[in-house]
């Protein structure tokens, strides 16, 4: 038995190789009418080629393009993605927190892995670290110099730790070189880290 | 540590750890084809409507500390998801042990989730604010208390979302949200019991002992898990 330590608990009943152990937990819900495969199916195709990070880059963008609807993100945020048909699961409740000169802001969930879904995808397996949820609140600093992010020492940073139902979008600030470019261009500057604050938005690469 | 100032395995903010590996940009979403299923059975499960997103996470929290130290992210979903279908009566152990359903293929459950209702049920979410019920105790900019996450549980063994290392520390109401539903109950079963919720900030000069001057964590904390600062 994979954990004759804990026998008491059912998951310790199932295989120890975790494929098998999803295929016969899968199984055993499908063939007992509990889920229905075609649902799991569909709920994997739109974290897997649906909903990702760029929405988000695409608010962003259209946020430093559009300062009324700048205004309306960060001050209405879910008024605003419900009517752009951006709201859903794991993203009922967001706040947009605005980087600049003085501040930066940096989202962490230490006690799980809370991440805003509708705007953002599944959350990348570094957010889910227990390093990351470790650290991100004790040493922010070196967390971010580890994403080669140096925030000089007078640049206040604002670490939110994701313990309830409210979800933190970072509005990352417009990088003077973007200027002056169109929103669709814009997009591809904002990268997800730059969402999370573990990152700057970037030039996209070259191609 | 004992009692109150016990501290779970789960919350480790704070803890000694080590470097952060981060991802690579053509890295896929999910490294695993099971990681997918996982993800998938788990919010299909929880759109059955039997248990909260606050009753998963307290079951992903109780796996032996073992268990969650050693399992990786969607081993501990689909162990914490496992235990909670034995739990609640839908499938019996000697069926997670045989690998098969004691009986024969059933048709599809009436509050099971259909593939027709996922896009709508994905859209729509669940909201956790509730209308408010009374005027919240603190104000905005108002020094508060924390308490021991201990302290603001329903039940023992019990949920909360107190992280152990903003307890029993000063901070300031940054925002008020409305009322949301309370983990600490609704985890358990004991009813939703919305409670006003704030974000609170915290200097990290006062939350660690090498802590950078003037940056902040900012915490969000039910009514119940603040005390007013006399």
């Amino acid at each position: 038995m994979p954990h004759d330590h804990h026998d008491e608990d059912a998951h310790s009943l199932l295989p120890s190789e975790p494929a098998l152990r999803v295929k016969a937990l899968e199984t055993i819900l499908v063939q007992k009418g509990l889920i229905d495969p075609a649902a799991v199916d569909a709920i994997i195709d739109r974290y897997e080629h649906h909903i990702g990070p760029q929405i988000g880059a695409g608010l962003i963008a259209r946020a430093w393009s559009d300062p009324a609807f700048k205004a309306q993100l960060v001050n209405n945020t879910d008024g605003i993605l419900s009517d752009l048909g951006f709201g859903g699961r794991q993203g009922e409740h967001i706040v947009v927190v605005e980087n600049t000169p003085d501040c930066h802001n940096l989202v962490v969930c230490t006690l799980c892995s809370c991440y805003p879904w509708p705007v953002l995808g599944v959350p990348p397996a570094w957010y889910k670290s227990d390093a990351y949820r470790s650290r991100a609140v004790c040493e922010p600093r070196q967390v971010l110099a580890e994403f080669g992010v140096i925030i000089p020492p007078e640049q206040k940073i604002r670490v939110w730790d994701s313990t309830a139902e409210i979800r933190y979008l970072v509005l990352p600030m417009q990088p003077a070189q973007s200027r002056g470019l169109e929103e669709s261009e814009l997009a591809l500057w904002v990268n997800r880290n730059a969402m999370i604050g573990t990152g700057l938005p970037q030039p996209p690469a070259k191609t | 540590m004992t009692g109150r100032k016990m501290k779970l395995h789960h919350d480790m903010g704070g803890d000694p750890a080590g470097p952060i590996i981060p991802d690579k940009p053509d890295d896929p979403i999910f490294a695993k084809p099971w990681h997918k299923r996982v993800l998938g059975l788990t919010v299909a499960g929880g759109a059955m409507g039997a248990w909260s997103i606050d009753t998963s996470r307290f079951w992903r929290e109780s796996l032996p500390k073992t268990d969650y130290r050693s399992f990786t992210y969607y081993e501990k979903w689909l162990a914490a998801l496992t235990n909670l279908f034995v739990a609640k009566g839908f499938v019996t152990r000697e069926e997670i042990i045989n690998g098969l359903p004691s009986g024969p293929k059933q048709p599809l459950h009436a509050a099971a989730l259909g593939a027709d209702r996922v896009l709508a049920m994905l859209a729509a979410g669940a909201k956790a604010s509730r209308p408010e019920m009374a005027k919240p105790l603190f104000q905005e900019g108002q020094k508060v208390r924390t308490r021991w996450p201990d302290a603001t549980k329903r039940q023992m063994p019990g949920h909360t979302r107190l992280p152990h290392y903003a307890a029993d520390k000063i901070g300031k109401i940054l925002f008020y949200h409305g009322h949301h539903v309370l983990p600490n109950s609704n985890a358990h079963f004991l009813g939703e019991c919305p409670e006003p919720l704030y974000s609170v900030e915290f200097s990290n000069a006062d939350l660690w002992p090498d802590g950078h001057a003037g940056d902040v964590v900012i915490v969000d904390c039910w009514q119940s898990y603040l005390e007013p600062m006399t």
